[in-house]
Order: C-alpha cells, then sequence, then structure tokens
C-alpha cells in the first residue's frame, strides 16, 4: 500500500494540482480512443465460463430422473430460505425423491451454497442469467423449470469435481 | 455419600448407580449408544469406553459400578483413541446415506461423528449390502445397513412393552434384527422403538420422508388419546402437525406413549372435515355464516327459551378453561341442566399407559362439579322439559341412534365443534372450535395430574410471533408471499372464547381474555386448585393430592 | 436601412439563434452520453435511429409525455416561474455574443450578433448573475430541503465565483479598453489572444465559469449522492426540462464567453494576410468561432466524466482564497504588460 500523502507535505507545484489535474485529462482522452467492452446484450449474449453462478438448477439423469434425494440441505444452508424441498418415497433404489422442488427466484441470491452443500451433485448453478418475471407466483420455479439435462450442465459439473473438495 | 471422581471434579452418587448414571447427574455426557436410563444394560457398543485409574484396562462406563473414591477419566487421551476406534468400527458398515435418512437431525450416530470420531474412514472394502425398507410391523419399517445393533428395540419389546417380539439373527458382521417367525412387531407401543434408535434403522411408516426435523417447530403439549395424558411435543411444519413424540416427564409417561395416541390424535386438526367457519341453518339447510351474524343468532334463539328448557353438554375432550366458562355461563341464564358423556372403552387398558377412559379431562370435568351423567338428560328432552340443547366439542349423535332420533326432537341445537360430525349434521347452528392443539388450557389427567396444553397451530385470531408459540426457522423468516408459510389456518375459537362472546348478548359479566385468567378464576373460585397457576404447572404439571379432591 | 427592415433582420437573427440553441442543447445532451461513454470504455446511445443521432428527440417526447408534479407544500407561482427564469436568462444572454464579423447579404450590412451592444460584457455579467434566482426560486419554492439545500449552495456558490470571474473580465476590458464584444474580440487580433497575454486571467475565468454553470467539478447544487438532485429534485416534465435546457445552454454561453473573452472570438490569426474573398473569409471565421465554442463544450465534457467533484467547504476556499487573488493578480499583471509594452 502507497503511503497516503497529506496535504501539508505537498510540494508547492504539488499543491497545485494542475499537472495531475491535467494527467486525469490525457488519461480519459486516451481512453475514448480504446476500443469499447460494450456488448450489445439482446443481439450478442454472454457465454458465462464454468466458473459462472447462475440461476440454481436440477441435474436431470439420462434417464429422465432426478439426481435429487430430497434430503433438504440446501434448503438448510441456504440464506435467502429460497428452496422448498417436500420428500416422498420412490420404489427406485434412491428411496427418496423431492415431490416438490421449489426455488423463489426472488428470494435466491446465487451464492451458490445448494450447489455446495449438495451431497449428490444433484443441484448445481446453470450459465443461465435471463430471469424475467411479472409476479411472483411466476418467480417460485418448480420442478418442471428446474430440471435440465446433465448433458448441458457438463461444463459446471467438471469445474464442480476439478475445485469442489 | 460415597464419591466418585470424574475429570477432576468430586461427584456424589447413590449406591448401586453406574459410572454413567453418575457422570449423567453431575452433568457429564459420556457418548453411548445402547444405553438409555429405563432399559436394562446391554453393554454391546462399547462407545462409553472410560478410563479408570487402577483398573487395567478401559472399562463401560454403563456397566460398571461406581465405588468410593474411584477416579474416573472420560477425556484423556487413551478414552479418546478408544472412543475414536469404536466409532470407526460401528462407521465401518453403516451406510453413508444421511441425506436420505429421516434420523438426519436428531441422530446420535451422526451427533458422536462429528464431535469425536477421526472424520475419514480408513476402510477400502465394499461395505456389507443388507435388507434395507423392511417392515417389521404394521408400523415401523426397519433397514438393516443403518442398524448399530444397539439392541435398544429388542430390550424395549422385552422389558417395556413386555411383547418379546424382537431378536437378532446371525453373528458377527452378518447381524440383524427381526421378529420371531410368524410375529409381526405390533405391540401398542412400537413406534417407541423409533425414538430410541439411535440411528435411522427404524422409522415411522407414518412421518417417513414427511419432513426434517429441523424444518418443524415443537410445542409442549398433552396428547389426549387417553385420561394417562402423556407429555408430548407437537412438531409443526407450515402450520401442520406432521407428528407427535413423548416428552420425558417420569411422573406420567417416562420416554414414552402408545401408538394410538401418537398417531391418531393430531390428524383432525388439518383434516378435511375441520369446520371452516360458522355455520347457520336457514330453510333446512346449513349456510355459512360469519362470528357476528353466528353469535346473535345464537343469542336471540337462546333467549325465547325459559332458562330451564336449555340444556349444555360439557366436555371431557375439552380443557377445564372451557369447561368452567360453560358452567359460569350457564349459571349466568340459570340453567342448572349440565351433562356430561363418558368414553369409556372398558378392558382397553394395560399396565403400561393405555386407560380405559379415552378422554383426557374427565377428572377435570369433576373436579369443576360437572356430575351429571347424559343418561338423564334422555329423560328431560323426551318429557319436552329441555328443548333447547347446547353442545360443547361432543359428538352427542355420535353415541347412538337413540341420540340421533333425541336431537332431532329439540327445537334448538347448538354446537361447539372442531370437526364435522353426526352431531353438527344436525345441528341448527354451529360455531368453530379451536382444537387442542389451537389454543392455551389444562386437563386434569387420572392421577389428579394438571398439566398445560399450548397452542402448536396458527388459528386466524393467533399470531405465531405475537402470541409466543414456538417457531422453525421458515416461521421465522417467512412471509405471506411464501409458499411454505401458506398452510392453512381456520377460524376457530376455543370454546370459552365463544361462551365469553356469547355472554355480551346476555349479562355482559363473563370478561376474559386469556385462558391464564380463567385458569386464575378458577383456582380463586374452586379450592381444589388452589395455589396453582399456569406456571406453577410448567411443563410438567402439578399432582392434585387424592385427600385434597376425594370429598368434592 | 428603415426600421422595419432592422426589426425584421433581428427577428430573423433571433429565430435562428432561439432553435440553434434548442437543436445544440438536445444534441449536446447526446454528446454528453457518448462522451462520457466513450471515456467509460462503451458505446453510448445506438439504439434510437442511426448511431443514436434521434435520443434527443426521444428524451425530448420523454421528458414531455411525464406528469408534470407539483408538490403539495411548494410556492405554485414561484415553482412555476422559475425554470423560466433560468431558461429566460440563458436564452437572453446570446444577444450579445458575435459569431462573426459584418458580412453583406442581399443588399444589407448584417452584423452576426443579434444586438451589437457596447457595454456587452456587463449585460452578460447582469444576467448571468440573474440566472441564479431561477435556481434559488427552484430550491425555495419547491418545499423539500435537499431542494433548498441545493439552492442556498448555488447562490452562494454563484455569488462566490462571479467575484473573481468579474475580476479576471476586467484585465480583458483594460486591453480592448471597450465592454462591446465585437471590440473586444476586434483587440485580439492576430495571436494577441487574451488566453495568451493573461493565462491566469484565462485559468480563473474557465475554472469560474465552470463554477458559474453549475458543472462539474462544481455541480454542488446537485450533487447527487447528497441531495438527490439538488434544487431540481421536485421538478418533472416540462419544467425539468427547462432547467436541463438551461444549465446546457448556460454551458453554450460559458464556452462563447471564454471564445469571445480569451479565444480570440471569431478571430483566424492572420487571415486578412493571405487576401481571400470576403464573403469566404467570414464563413471561416465563423467557422473557426463555432469551431472554438465546441472545442470548448467538449472541454466543459471531457473535464466533468474526468474529474471528481469537490467538497462544498473546498469550493469555498478555491473561490475566495485562490481564485479571487488570482484574479487580482492578473489585473497587475495586465496593468504591468500595458505599462511595459504600450499595448
Amino acid at each position: 500500500m502507497t503511503t497516503k500523502k497529506r496535504f501539508k507535505d505537498l510540494t508547492f507545484w504539488e499543491r497545485l494540482y494542475i499537472p495531475v489535474i491535467i494527467k486525469g485529462l490525457v488519461l480519459t482522452l486516451k481512453t475514448m480512443f480504446k476500443p469499447k467492452v460494450t456488448m450489445e446484450y439482446p443481439e450478442v449474449k454472454f457465454e458465462p465460463p464454468a466458473s459462472y453462478r447462475g440461476r440454481p438448477v436440477l441435474v436431470q439423469e439420462k434417464n429422465g430422473v432426478e439426481r435429487c434425494v430430497a434430503c433438504g440441505l440446501c434448503s438448510r444452508v441456504c440464506p435467502a430460505l429460497a428452496i422448498e424441498v417436500q420428500a416422498a418415497e420412490t420404489e427406485l433404489e434412491k428411496e427418496r425423491f423431492p415431490q416438490k422442488f421449489e426455488i423463489n427466484m426472488l428470494r435466491c441470491i446465487f451464492c451458490g451454497f445448494c450447489e455446495e452443500v449438495c451431497p449428490e451433485e444433484a443441484i448445481v448453478m446453470s450459465k443461465d442469467y435471463e430471469l424475467v418475471f411479472q409476479d411472483r407466483d411466476s418467480a417460485i420455479f418448480g420442478k418442471d423449470k428446474l430440471l435440465v439435462p446433465v448433458e448441458n450442465l457438463q461444463d459446471r459439473i467438471d469445474f464442480l469435481r476439478k475445485f469442489k473438495k | 455419600m460415597p464419591t466418585i471422581t470424574i475429570d477432576g471434579k468430586q461427584v456424589e452418587f447413590k449406591p448401586g448407580q453406574t459410572v454413567i448414571q453418575a457422570a449423567m447427574d453431575a452433568g457429564i455426557d459420556i457418548p453411548h449408544f445402547c444405553y438409555h436410563p429405563k432399559l436394562s444394560i446391554s453393554g454391546n457398543c462399547r462407545v462409553c469406553l472410560v478410563e479408570i485409574e487402577k483398573m487395567p484396562k478401559l472399562a463401560i462406563s454403563c456397566a460398571t459400578l461406581a465405588s468410593d473414591g474411584m477416579v474416573v477419566h472420560t477425556k484423556s487421551d487413551k478414552t479418546l483413541d478408544a472412543r475414536n476406534a469404536v466409532m470407526e468400527f460401528i462407521l465401518i458398515n453403516h451406510p453413508l446415506d444421511c441425506p436420505i435418512c429421516d434420523e438426519a437431525g436428531e441422530c446420535k450416530l451422526q451427533e458422536y461423528a462429528f464431535a469425536h470420531s477421526r472424520g475419514e474412514s480408513r476402510f477400502d472394502e465394499i461395505k456389507n449390502r443388507k435388507e434395507k425398507r423392511v417392515q417389521l410391523g404394521p408400523r415401523v419399517k426397519f433397514d438393516a445397513e443403518r442398524c448399530i445393533s444397539c439392541s435398544r428395540c429388542i430390550r424395549f419389546s422385552d422389558e417395556i412393552a413386555k411383547s418379546n417380539q424382537l431378536t437378532f439373527k446371525n453373528r458377527g458382521d452378518k447381524v440383524t434384527i427381526t421378529t420371531f417367525p410368524g410375529e409381526s412387531f405390533d405391540n401398542p407401543y412400537t413406534l417407541n422403538t423409533v425414538d430410541i434408535c439411535p440411528v435411522g434403522a427404524l422409522t415411522n411408516n407414518d412421518f417417513r420422508f414427511k419432513s426434517r426435523v429441523w424444518e418443524m417447530s415443537s410445542t409442549n403439549s398433552v396428547c389426549i388419546g387417553c385420561s394417562r395424558g402423556c407429555n408430548i411435543e407437537i412438531w409443526v411444519r407450515n402450520n401442520e402437525i406432521l407428528r407427535l413424540t413423548p416428552r420425558y416427564n417420569e411422573e406420567v409417561n417416562s420416554f414414552w406413549m402408545c401408538d394410538n395416541g401418537r398417531l391418531n390424535t393430531f390428524k383432525f386438526v388439518n383434516s378435511e372435515t375441520r369446520i371452516d367457519s360458522c355455520y347457520l341453518r336457514k330453510e333446512g339447510e346449513l349456510v355459512k355464516s360469519n362470528w357476528v351474524e353466528a353469535l346473535e343468532v345464537t343469542a336471540k334463539s337462546l333467549k325465547e327459551f325459559k332458562s330451564n328448557e336449555v340444556a349444555f353438554i360439557a366436555s371431557p375432550y375439552s380443557t377445564l378453561e372451557d369447561n368452567f366458562i360453560l358452567q359460569k355461563f350457564a349459571k349466568q341464564i340459570n340453567s342448572n341442566n349440565i351433562f356430561y358423556a363418558n368414553h369409556i372403552i372398558e378392558g382397553d387398558q394395560d399396565e403400561i399407559l393405555i386407560r380405559e377412559d379415552k378422554t383426557p379431562n374427565s377428572l377435570g370435568l369433576k373436579l369443576l362439579g360437572i356430575k351429571n351423567d347424559i343418561s338423564k338428560l334422555i329423560d328431560l328432552i323426551q318429557k319436552k322439559n329441555v328443548k333447547a340443547l347446547l353442545i360443547m366439542e361432543e359428538d352427542l349423535a355420535g353415541l347412538g341412534s337413540e341420540w340421533e332420533n333425541l336431537l332431532s326432537k329439540l327445537e334448538l341445537t347448538i354446537v361447539i365443534a372442531t370437526n364435522q360430525n353426526k352431531t353438527t349434521l344436525l345441528a341448527d347452528i354451529i360455531l368453530p372450535a379451536a382444537t387442542y392443539a389451537e389454543k392455551h388450557g389444562t386437563f386434569v389427567n387420572f392421577q389428579g395430574r394438571v398439566q398445560r396444553i399450548r397452542p402448536a397451530v396458527e388459528t386466524e385470531e393467533l399470531d405465531r410471533s405475537l402470541d409466543g408459540m414456538s417457531k422453525s426457522r421458515w416461521d421465522k423468516f417467512g412471509t405471506k408471499f411464501d409458499r411454505w408459510m401458506q398452510g392453512k389456518k381456520y377460524d376457530a375459537k376455543p370454546s370459552w372464547k365463544i361462551f365469553t362472546l356469547l355472554d355480551s348478548y346476555f349479562s355482559n359479566k363473563i370478561k376474559f381474555k386469556m385462558a391464564e385468567e380463567v385458569f386464575d378464576e378458577i383456582s380463586k373460585s374452586n379450592d381444589v386448585f388452589k395455589d396453582l397457576d399456569y406456571d406453577v404447572i410448567g411443563d410438567l404439571g402439578s399432582l392434585i393430592k387424592k385427600e385434597v379432591y376425594q370429598n368434592v | 436601412m428603415s426600421i422595419w427592415e432592422v426589426i425584421i433582420i433581428s427577428l430573423i437573427k433571433i429565430l435562428l439563434i432561439v432553435v440553434l440553441m434548442l437543436l445544440t442543447v438536445a444534441y449536446l445532451v447526446y454528446f454528453e452520453r457518448k462522451i462520457s461513454a466513450w471515456i467509460q470504455n462503451r458505446k453510448g446511445p445506438n439504439r434510437v435511429g442511426w448511431h443514436g443521432l434521434l435520443q434527443p428527440f426521444a428524451d425530448v417526447f420523454k421528458l414531455l409525455l411525464k406528469e408534470d408534479i407539483v408538490p403539495e407544500k411548494a410556492n405554485k407561482a414561484l415553482h412555476t416561474l422559475a425554470p423560466f427564469i433560468a431558461l429566460f436568462v440563458a436564452f437572453a444572454t446570446y444577444a450579445v455574443i458575435p459569431i462573426g464579423p459584418t458580412i453583406e447579404l442581399f443588399g444589407y450590412k448584417i452584423n452576426l450578433v443579434v444586438a451589437d451592444v457596447n457595454i456587452g460584457v456587463l449585460y452578460v455579467l447582469a444576467l448571468t448573475s440573474l440566472g441564479v434566482y431561477g435556481i434559488t426560486f427552484a430550491g425555495w419554492s419547491s418545499g423539500s430541503k435537499y431542494s433548498l439545500l441545493g439552492g442556498v449552495r448555488s447562490s452562494a456558490q454563484m455569488i462566490s465565483y462571479e467575484v473573481s470571474m468579474g475580476f479576471s473580465i476586467a484585465g480583458v476590458l483594460l486591453l480592448s479598453q471597450s465592454l462591446s464584444p465585437t471590440k473586444i474580440v476586434e483587440a485580439q487580433y492576430g495571436w494577441m489572444w487574451n488566453a495568451i497575454l493573461q493565462p491566469i486571467g484565462f485559468i480563473t475565468f474557465v475554472v469560474s465559469a465552470f463554477a458559474e454553470t453549475n458543472r462539474l467539478p462544481f455541480d454542488l447544487p446537485e450533487a447527487e449522492p447528497e441531495l438527490v438532485g439538488g434544487y431540481h429534485t421536485e421538478y418533472s416534465s416540462f419544467k425539468f426540462a427547462g432547467f436541463f435546457l438551461a444549465e446546457y445552454a448556460n454551458m453554450i454561453i460559458a464556452s462563447m464567453m471564454i471564445t469571445t473573452l480569451y479565444l480570440g472570438g471569431y478571430q483566424i490569426p492572420y487571415i486578412d494576410k493571405l487576401g481571400l474573398n470576403q464573403t469566404l473569409t467570414v464563413l471561416l471565421q465563423v467557422g473557426a468561432f463555432l469551431f472554438k465554442t465546441a472545442f470548448m463544450l467538449f472541454f466543459f465534457m471531457w473535464v466533468r466524466w474526468s474529474i471528481p467533484r469537490f467538497r462544498y467547504d473546498q469550493l469555498m476556499n478555491l473561490g475566495w482564497k485562490v481564485m479571487f487573488p488570482l484574479s487580482l493578480l492578473n489585473i497587475v499583471w495586465v496593468a504591468v504588460l500595458i505599462m511595459v509594452f504600450r499595448l
């Protein structure tokens, strides 16, 4: 950290501030001719990297069944209480499945704790950032909207396997 | 008294106590799976090993009698090493399926694994596969893989339920629990094994997968299944009761409760048949109404009768407060006709908990001086001496077909009820009452113990925060926009409150705002309840001695 | 020329100026947004029309379509009057700014200035002083603490900086020996620009001009982080547009004044030596004036997006303890110049 000079420590030349002001003006002038970073959104879409935390989704296996066993850990760890899970019994080997899995996207803060805590790698953060609702009810995503085929999430799952302990 | 030293602390103990009991009394927790204060000692889990000076090897504290001058170390390196080793050993074949296990959150193994184990497994081989989802009995499911063979359930069925239905089968890592051939685990106390199972091997069919335990709030209350009045906790999520569990009270029910009380005394609270508003009979049909109109009509129609033409049915299902106010109201309109019905199933009683009197408060009624049996009313109705009847929380028509006929002879039937039943079908006016899970109140069990119930479920006039009801994390932070906060609330009031409201059309002298005030009035006016109030009663109740109430 | 011809010519000039001003103001807003975008590596408005060129019209329509809200506690009359004072003052000032020398058109000798008043500079100073009323009224009459604070800050700031501004101009007047803008321009023949002759005066004037127009780094009357919107917090729709227009109109005036007083006005050094056709010369000179003004406008924006806002005590310190003495020093400097070089 550079030590900050106090006013009384400045030389006369520095106290004039004019050189500094000119320096600043030159900098902004230079910036004006640099290439622009604007991405014109609806036409050009941002393709997030694997580390991006978009809306949380449930992983759907190739046979169409969700990985989730409705343990409720995501729901417990969620700091915003966005997730509600209702478990029920299934004949499958996993015994339990989420009869109801709802994420209130108005509550969700995209922290990714649910993904981190999930013991089954069943809830992951997708790359989807386009979330628009017109009323409170449509902001509550049920299983129909949350289930995403595992192929589409491979990127994120690989990322997690690499970095999640 | 003899003393022993545990972790450097001098502790007194009663002769005959084991080390673990002495430690527990002193507030020192020694981890244990198989030891249970109400069951015999089996000493097979080995997790309670402690180091005792002058003993060559570590000893299990649950089976070692404490003796004067003993020096015990529960946190020495040697003890911790042994404990970690035992935990690791138990966890070798315990599946890692906490996510799908119902016990998670109240699991002893989970807690000890967190607090006492080495944190990771060195076991590379494949875990044992055993039977899963075995239906041991009609109410209990068994998962053999999760079982750690502590034998608590076997000892419970032998020693407490006295049914000898369970046993171990096989040896070593193949050991599993099963019923005797041809037997089903179906004694009336089976679900207690689910409570005492330190892991999730035994699960409750009814509650299975309904909710995670940390999502619910729990409220101390009393079971209404019979006159034992077992102390219970009511577990609620989203304003719906999901399960009842027994609450320890040595004087009443110890650690236990019966399956019938556990499964069949809460479902009516959230059932389809709940009465959702006031009803008035208009042109032969029951029509929905509101409190103001319903109370007005009730008062007006009651005033049309002479005071002795009106009779009241008190209820042993209702609290002391409800019946007391009913009594007071009857006095206000100069009626002496207060009756009540007994609900005794003769022979349905055992030495453990179950009582043949199936109501929680029949002794309470007697102590209030409500003694007239309902059989005397038949005569009065038939002679047309009683023309109007106000029935509080009692399914009169359900008692038999003769009652159905009698009720139809009446000119006015007012019913205060929680659920639809045969009586409400015949009623002229129905006023919705709060259930035992929605109000404050007191019951007197068959021993004469006054015990409190507390609201666990919100009605429209209750508020979880303002009325100090217990809250889960969801209740604390929820808003009305969250679906998990939109559980059904009924527009019901406690019966005593209905009477106070009704009284404003008559004498306007019965004025109470809280059940607690009503009870204070009871204790002032009735010597049996002298010096009692809600704080004195507390969580465990207070006993009225037989000598006190025998003469009343 | 008959009196009627003078009136008609003046009216045409006024109309031209007003229309031009309005358009310029509209596009100034556009450029302000574009320049801010470029400085911040963005593209800026580019959705309405080609490269967003129709954006100003969209902005204006949006503003006009908004509901005109007058706060309940406001003094209705003054609340309505305030934006008009601001606008009036801003537009009236244009009358005396010469954008070119005299030109012969359709047989008439036309001054490229609406009113060639011999006390033009005084007139400008007087009118800009009036401008503070618009803002003060707006601040007081809104009945809102933010507006009031904005209004009070603004008047204090304007009064403080008018002092150094006036003294800076004194230096210019000493050299030109006239209060007429045309004369002042003519006095800066060749490279004898006042900016070169009296750099200190130039700097104090430019700084004061920034303060007078409430532009960053001196936009304390409307400092958003502290005062919501300052004096125009409670304004919406057309009245808000009025303040908006006035602010940008003031900016143009300030630029024009700087050009006229310090940058040689419409003068291109030694253009008469080239022996060009007279009309061409005039056109080039008008072009030069517009170019210089445009550069000053760009400078205004450039500074706005480069330099952060002053604290209020710093602003006052700068005004009274730095700018004021400097402008006095400038007068002495000019006096010395006149004494030594007999200018």
